[in-house]
């Protein structure tokens, strides 16, 4: 594998729920430490395309490659596989209600990958301290606040060493005083190289983080681009009205 | 009717409170036996194909649609006959209970996995879990909690349904009384007697599942 040549590839996927459309030939690649970040109004599909991709759906056309290998006839264990290394972050944490926050991290490393009891305690433990949740080992998602949880679950994802990590809207069901730390997270993930791609209306942070923005609405992507080209000088007029309506709520919440 | 009865009838306790034995191990053999059963089917009902969820309405169906009474006597006399089986009641007993329960006992754990997020088996997939994984290690164990309080209804109905093996002549408790009434006639204290000691298996038994309930609880969950 050469240095530019994309580890994910998406090529015009397609998805309809009945009579809806709601990818309409999605195409995007993502390169090893690329941060994309998916802006667009609810329903626009950010979420069904990163479903898609993950094949928690099955998409009804199109391609998804990783490192070239066309997954979407994949089945059962190749699936599963293939999950292992597209690690997926949910708006509502998902954690596993009936396991402490170490047993979250732990079960996909005993359960999927087979690993022994101590080692796997051992590497969710240092997940769990990677996103500063050591001391919270022990406490069950019940105890723990919507930050710290999407925390977990992201130290989940990371334990099963995933080459691609995918967030749904990961702030979005989150109080805004608790956004922070989960920002933080994944920053650090940034920094330590992770390939991303991240469907979010913190603009702010896909501004300073992102490689490229991708505007999508209504099944489709209506641009993409640089974040300053994106965010400020954007060609597509919709992608205008909708930045500068993100952007004024964000800078006068009273409105 | 009211004198001196009662003591005759408390002779016959002894002998009743045997029966304690056949009926506990009747209702714990069946519910045992409606619980693996009722799993699979609960499993089946909620995440099966078409048809194998259409099978298995139609299986709860048939034992829920039927009298216990009248599958205990197709079981014993219909089929066993035609099969040419020999089964003792008891054994007969277990299995028709047993059956009967597990379409119960699959429609209270399918009402517990359908009440869990939706995310739960996502997020166990997304970490690369086979469905069946996602299922043994994170919806079961999270469904069958909160099954605790529908099956302490189900034992204490297994427990007054094993009442009706009688007929077969099992020699539970309700058999046990009625052979003590025919011999001393004191019908009134008999039953009354044999109804106080259903009272306190129910009693210890639905005591029983709340403590487990309370024991394997989630820290600080409640829905």
């Amino acid at each position: 594998m050469t240095a530019d040549e994309p580890i994910l590839v998406v090529q015009d996927l397609r998805k309809r729920f009945a009579e809806k459309e709601i990818l309409r030939g999605i195409s995007l690649q993502l390169h090893r430490g690329d941060i994309k970040v998916l802006i667009g109004p609810s329903g626009a599909g950010k979420s069904t395309l990163l479903h898609c991709i993950n094949l928690l759906l099955p998409a009804d056309d199109g391609r998804i490659l990783l490192h070239g290998r066309d997954v979407t006839g994949f089945r059962k264990r190749r699936v599963y596989e293939y999950r292992q290394k597209v690690g997926m972050i949910f708006q509502d944490f998902n954690l596993f209600d009936h396991l402490t926050a170490l047993r979250n991290v732990m079960i996909g490393l005993v359960r999927v990958k087979k690993i022994p009891k101590n080692e796997a305690r051992r590497r969710a433990l240092r997940e769990l301290e990677r996103v500063g949740l050591a001391e919270h080992a022990d406490q069950y998602p019940a105890e723990l606040s919507g930050g710290q949880k999407q925390r977990v679950s992201i130290a989940r994802a990371l334990a099963m060493e995933p080459e691609v990590m995918l967030l749904d809207e990961p702030t979005s069901s989150l109080d805004p005083e608790l956004t922070g730390e989960v920002l933080t997270v994944i920053q650090d993930l940034a920094a330590a190289g992770m390939t991303m791609m991240m469907a979010t209306h913190q603009f702010d942070f896909a501004e300073s983080l992102a490689n490229e923005i991708i505007f999508m609405e209504d099944g489709a992507i209506v641009e993409k681009g640089t974040p300053q080209k994106m965010l400020y000088a954007a060609e597509n007029l919709r992608t205008r009205e909708f930045c500068a309506r993100i952007h004024g709520y964000w800078e006068n919440p009273e409105r | 009717m009211i004198g001196n009865g009662w003591k005759e009838a408390l002779e016959g306790l002894p002998y009743i409170l045997q029966g304690t034995w056949v009926t506990l191990a009747v209702v714990f053999g069946a519910l045992a036996l409606g619980l693996v059963l009722g799993l699979v089917l609960a499993v089946g009902h909620v995440y099966g194909k078409p048809a194998v969820r259409r099978g298995i309405g139609l299986y709860v169906w048939f034992f829920r649609g039927i009298p216990l009474l009248v599958l205990l006597f197709l079981f014993y006399f219909g089929i066993l006959g035609a099969l040419k089986l020999e089964l003792s009641p008891f054994v007969v007993a277990i299995i028709v209970l047993g059956l009967i329960s597990s379409a119960y006992q699959s429609q209270i754990i399918r009402g517990a996995i359908k009440s869990l997020p939706e995310g739960q088996m996502k997020a166990a997939r997304a970490i690369g879990m086979s469905d069946r994984q996602a299922i043994v290690f994170t919806i079961l164990p999270q469904a069958l909690r909160l099954a605790i309080p529908g099956w302490s209804n189900e034992y204490t109905v297994i427990l007054k349904d094993s009442a009706v093996t009688y007929a077969l002549g099992v020699a539970e408790l309700m058999t046990r009384a009625h052979h003590v009434a025919a011999r001393t006639y004191q019908h009134f204290w008999l039953y009354i007697l044999v109804g106080i000691i259903f009272m306190v298996l129910t009693f210890c038994g639905t005591r029983a599942m709340a403590m487990i309930e309370k024991k394997v609880a989630i820290k600080g969950y409640s829905r």
